[in-house]
């Protein structure tokens, strides 16, 4: 087991290795570069030269690259051009108030993935599989900015029950708990319906799968119950592709996040990448892809590990 | 539903959306984007079957031209996707084993990151105009058929029928002509309808956040970002049109896909 | 003897394509205690979903009629949380497929455990599993309670599935195939043992079966299906020394034995319950056939302790038929062809960074020769290295030492020379549908060695595939079709036209009829035989079923943990084994008849 996970965690090394290293040169070598973003298109040369001067832009490709990794090594991760702040500590903060919708939103929906997946696996082929199969089927194919925008729309603009965007009443000298969670309602909810889909889909059919197998057939003929067999047999062995798609779907939750957090206005590590992105302040965008990149092996890995006590032959391979 | 009628489905709703983007807008006479401030946000009426955005703009034109921009560019992004992903898939699953591991640590590389995250990263850095999105959306999709098609020819390469060629006489370039790609035909089409739909969302996405099409061209996700901007005003007929053309399109390439997938499943 | 189990005209059918069909069709029987009755089938017979019926285990959908009479009970009747105290309790029940059939993630102990608790409440299971595992013969069985399926192997397996039947002291244990899949000599020790804890415990034992040589020694009662009907039912004695029903006869025939002679031949293959022939089923494929057989189903006949469904039923004679045994014939000499020096072959193992894979090699300084026209059989068990032998000198993996085809080293050889000579070894395979691309023709699967030459017209090899089908038996139209669409023994045979196309020397012949019916096998192993002998065909034949290889081969190699531990000519092996290995799979094959 310390094998396979020291085994995944040089290869995901050298991924995240190669990835950053793409992602940087590909910023560095783009024409124009962070000043004319900054200064704006018709900004004269001196002022231009100036700037990448302060930036440090102006020397050897090669250079800023090493001192890049440099500052890394020391826990930097360099100055935000348009916000003049540290990227670390920004994305510190960027990154609690994703942490705290997400962490919610996925518990949330793996348990409703777990339940869902266990009746259309149970009721397979029968109708309360094939309402399950609609759902997932219909939210696979909506896109949340869709339906983000629609419970905007009823729950805010028409009726007036939940804030529309942000994290808190800005108005409030003291917000209290009541305004944070009020703000989170809408985001949890999108976020809960478009991860509950895929993984109740893929938790669904292992449970199906698992059904269809002889041990349950075995444990049919010791006289054991129907019930019995689903929650002692069944459940641990159809849990496994639950897990490697949780772990899976680590950085893609961020994917979702850029869209649900630009909708909702929710200060979180998609938004910060979406307006880094609109702004091209590079430091935050590389600083973002390296922190996605570890986040996907940490998940890929923390699914192998739950893996590995749920399987007990995984441990002996 | 069965898979067959969903395959049905699937098809005539594809077939539809097609005719949406590329008939429908030769109908458009006048420019879709002329403003007129007089008629802004108005209702669907007899005039203005979908309503008016807050220029004044005729939703309908508008909706048209968008569902030709956002077509004309995420069908030929999705073949470029498609052609990079099952040529490169094919040729590491064909590859000796070093050549084969190099391939799958970059491929690695540009699947750590969810392409929505790569696709906003670049978006930033180009400029931004239809060719270049075609290029960045087609350069960006296809590692995830890449590593599946790469899969599945390693695991087809082992099999009996193979060696049963090799043993008499075939080459590499015979195998992968004659016993790989008739095998892997289903799933090389069935992904491919399923990389359609991915494509149409992942450039509605990109419209929606600012980094797709690019004003004064509009399209499905750059729509609903601008009747977002005004979502106080409570503009329902700008919201539902482009929002549930998307849905239709990953809709159509979801049942097409899973119809045939259910239909070629059993051929192995 | 008081019943323990009466099956009364029983029939399933279960849902396929939209439609029931019905795959069982009004089977009787009766298991008293103590009793082992054999109920063997070939592929498509119903033996399974007779015994899954037997504990109404088939799949939701199934439809059922008749009685099912057991303790006390008329199981067709009762509702599923009656059953559910019937199940494990008055029945147990072990499975073909033993891995498949233990629950990975839990340990052994807890999964015997539960069919003790399931009908017993808590307490002192652990007892009851150490005392079980005992009774199976699991060694050392305090030392592996702990243990998950995995860890066992797969004799080892078969009995923790044995001792979960029998963890509640059943009146009656339902065996489907429960040696199938085992290597012979692990086969027999799990057939032997379930023998005697039948005796031991007086225990009925429905024994469900496609191989009538396994029942041989150890059934009181035989009952043959065939294509969802009885044939045949009535003590094992009398049936096996004077079978009376045509197909009964002939199955019997078809088992390959130590030192047989000729193989019986069944013609055609065994229908699907879709397009099962009116009046007796066999009919079709009976070679004494009447016209009224095929209008009505043949009402049974009794004769002696056995009964047949027969209106013709075979005469009984002293001597049965297929019993002959080798000519006297001295054993012909081969003119030299294929040299193989001190072949040794090591699988990398998995390689980590500080660790260096140094595996046991799977083949050990392996030497022998073939000469032209010879069939060369190795026999061992899985995992003897018999394959890797095989794969070794058809080139397809690396090895050590020497392949010496007419004095070439086949090594040696690159490009297009390289693929010429290695055109000349060719190979079939164990499961032929695998060994067919699904998406090509019959015809182009036969073409493509020969396209692979080159030079020859499109006419031309329509031609060549045409003779190439007759040669192996088959419908020249058979060309058209896709391999999905070929029956099993079909399908090998197309194979075998396939390697016959490259014009080779030597075909190595790796476990080519395992997959396949006895009845078929026979048919399949004959045709080999005749190939042979009309053009000087060389095999190497791989199996892990002694009768088979003794009956093909002229000379044999025993493999036993990737060393050849003797090799010999056939007869003199048979006669006079010089290794204990040898003279044990010898004894687990299946003996001449009325020997």
């Amino acid at each position: 087991m310390i094998r396979m996970v020291a085994r995944r965690l040089a290869a995901s090394g050298l991924s995240i290795l190669i990835l950053v290293t793409l992602v940087f040169f590909m910023a560095h070598l783009t024409p124009g570069g962070p000043a004319y973003s900054i200064l704006g298109l018709k900004a004269n040369a001196t002022s231009v030269a100036q700037l990448n001067a302060r930036l440090g832009l102006n020397q050897p490709l090669l250079q800023q690259y090493g001192l890049w990794w440099w500052h890394l090594a020391h826990g930097q991760l360099g100055y935000s051009y348009l916000l003049n702040r540290p990227v670390g500590a920004l994305l510190w903060r960027y990154e609690l108030n994703t942490l705290l919708l997400y962490a919610l939103a996925i518990s949330l929906s793996t348990f409703l993935s777990i339940l869902l997946g266990l009746a259309q696996g149970v009721y397979f082929g029968r109708w309360p599989a094939r309402f399950i199969g609609a759902f997932q089927l219909g939210f696979y194919a909506l896109p949340p900015f869709f339906v983000a925008a629609m419970l905007v729309l009823w729950t805010c603009v028409r009726r007036r029950w939940l804030p529309a965007s942000g994290m808190v009443n800005l108005r409030l000298a003291h917000p209290g708990l009541a305004s944070y969670a009020a703000h989170l309602v809408l985001p949890v909810i999108t976020v809960t319906l478009f991860t509950t889909a895929p993984l109740s889909r893929y938790f669904g059919e292992a449970v199906h799968e698992e059904l269809a197998r002889d041990y349950v057939r075995t444990a049919r003929a010791k006289g054991v119950g129907f019930t019995a067999i689903l929650f002692t047999h069944v459940l641990r062995n159809a849990l496994r592709p639950l897990v490697t798609m949780l772990g899976l779907s680590f950085p893609y939750i961020f994917t979702g996040g850029v869209i649900v957090e630009s909708v909702f206005n929710y200060p979180g590590l998609g938004w910060l990448m979406w307006r880094s992105a609109l702004a091209q302040d590079y430091p935050i965008l590389i600083a973002i892809v390296l922190v996605i990149g570890l986040l996907t092996v940490l998940g890929n890995l923390l699914a192998d590990v739950v893996n590995g006590l749920l399987d007990p032959r995984a441990s002996y391979e | 539903m069965t898979n067959r009628a969903g395959l049905r489905a699937g098809l005539a709703l594809g077939g539809l959306i097609f005719c949406l983007g590329f008939i429908a807008p030769l109908l458009v006479t006048a420019d879709p984007y002329a403003i007129h401030p007089a008629y802004a946000l108005q209702p669907p009426s007899l005039m203005f079957p979908l309503g008016t955005d807050e220029l004044g703009r005729n939703e309908l034109w508008l909706i048209l031209s968008g569902s030709f921009a956002t077509l004309s560019v995420a069908l030929p992004a999705a073949a470029l996707a498609f052609v990079t992903g099952a040529a490169y898939g094919l040729a590491a699953g064909l590859a000796p084993t070093w050549l084969d591991h190099m391939l799958m640590r970059l491929l690695d590389a540009m699947l750590a990151l969810p392409s929505l995250i790569v696709l906003l990263f670049f978006a930033s850095l180009v400029p931004l105009n239809n060719i270049s999105l075609v290029v960045l959306l087609g350069l960006i999709s296809w590692p995830a058929l890449a590593r599946l098609v790469r899969n599945e020819a390693l695991a087809q390469r082992g099999r009996d029928f193979v060696l049963a060629a090799e043993q008499s006489g075939a080459s590499r370039f015979y195998i992968a002509r004659v016993h790989l790609l008739r095998v892997m035909a289903p799933v090389l089409v069935v992904n491919g309808t399923f990389m359609v739909g991915d494509a149409i969302f992942s450039l509605s996405a990109l419209s929606f956040l600012g980094l797709g099409v690019q004003p004064p061209q509009v399209s499905w996700g750059s729509l609903l970002q601008s009747a977002l901007n005004i979502i106080a005003l409570d503009p329902w007929w700008l919201i539902l049109p482009p929002g549930l053309l998307v849905f239709a399109s990953l809709l159509a390439a979801s049942l097409t896909g899973q119809g045939l997938l259910a239909r070629w499943g059993n051929v192995r | 003897m008081s019943a323990v189990l009466r099956v009364e005209n029983l029939s399933a059918a279960l849902p396929r394509g939209g439609r029931d069909v019905p795959i069982l069709d009004g089977l009787n029987l009766t298991i008293n205690a103590g009793e082992m009755l054999a109920l063997v089938g070939e592929s498509g017979s119903g033996k399974t979903v007779a015994a899954l019926s037997i504990m109404r285990l088939l799949p939701p959908g199934a439809r059922l009629s008749g009685n099912i009479w057991l303790g006390g009970q008329n199981l067709t009747q009762r509702p599923e949380s009656a059953l559910r105290r019937v199940r494990g309790r008055d029945a147990g029940m072990v499975f073909q497929n033993p891995l498949a059939a233990l629950n990975p993630s839990r340990t052994v102990a807890s999964q015997i455990a539960e069919a003790w608790r399931v009908h017993n409440g808590g307490g002192k299971s652990t007892a009851r599993v150490l005392e079980l595992l005992g009774e199976v013969g699991i060694p050392n069985a305090a030392a592996r309670l702990d243990d998950y399926p995995h860890q066992f192997s797969g004799g080892q397996r078969q009995r923790v599935l044995l001792a979960m039947a029998l963890a509640c002291s059943p009146k009656l244990l339902i065996a489907d195939e429960p040696t199938s899949g085992l290597d012979p000599l692990i086969a027999r020790q799990i057939m032997e043992l379930i023998a005697r804890l039948r005796r031991e415990l007086n225990m009925g034992v429905l024994f469900v079966t496609h191989d009538l040589s396994v029942v041989e020694a150890h059934a009181d009662a035989v009952q043959v299906l065939y294509a969802g009907k009885s044939v045949e039912w009535g003590s094992a004695k009398q049936f096996f020394a004077h079978p009376r029903h045509p197909y009964s006869e002939a199955l019997l025939g078809a088992v390959a034995r130590v030192g047989q002679a000729r193989l019986h031949n069944i013609p055609g293959s065994l229908p699907e319950p879709e397009s099962r022939p009116p009046g007796c089923r066999f009919a079709p494929r009976c070679a004494f056939r009447q016209p009224d057989c095929e209008a009505a189903f043949p009402p049974p006949s009794q004769f002696g302790a056995t009964t047949a469904a027969c209106f013709y039923p075979r005469p009984v004679r002293d001597r049965p038929a297929g019993a002959e045994t080798f000519s006297t014939a001295p054993p012909r000499t081969f003119p030299p062809q294929l040299q193989v020096r001190n072949l040794t072959v090591r699988y990398k193992g998995k390689s980590g960074w500080l660790r260096a894979a140094t595996a046991p090699p799977s083949l050990l300084d392996a030497s022998f020769a073939l000469g032209r026209g010879e069939c060369l059989g190795v026999v061992g068990e899985s995992g003897s290295g018999k394959s890797t032998l095989g794969r070794a000198v058809l080139q397809m993996l690396p090895y050590e030492g020497q392949v010496l085809l007419e004095d070439t080293d086949l090594a040696t050889l690159r490009g297009t020379a390289g693929r010429a000579r290695r055109r000349r070894l060719q190979l079939v395979f164990q499961d032929p549908r695998e060994s067919m691309n699904p998406r090509l023709r019959i015809g182009e699967i036969i073409a493509e060695p020969l396209r692979l030459q080159g030079q020859l017209s499109q006419a031309q090899l329509r031609e060549n595939v045409e003779t190439l089908l007759r040669r192996v038996g088959l419908n020249a139209q058979l060309a058209g079709l896709y391999p999905g669409s070929l029956s099993g023994g079909q399908a090998q045979r197309v194979a075998i036209a396939r390697a016959l196309a490259a014009s080779p020397d030597i075909i190595v012949l790796d476990e080519p009829t395992s997959s396949l019916d006895v009845s078929t096998q026979a048919m399949l192993l004959n045709l080999l035989k005749d190939l042979a002998a009309a053009q000087a065909l060389s095999y190497i034949l791989i199996s892990h079923d002694f009768a088979v290889v003794s009956y093909m081969a002229s000379r044999i190699a025993v493999l036993h943990e990737g060393r050849i531990v003797e090799m010999n000519d056939t007869k003199t092996l048979i006669a006079a084994p010089r290794h204990a290995y040898t003279a044990q799979l010898i004894a687990a094959a299946p003996q001449p008849r009325g020997g």
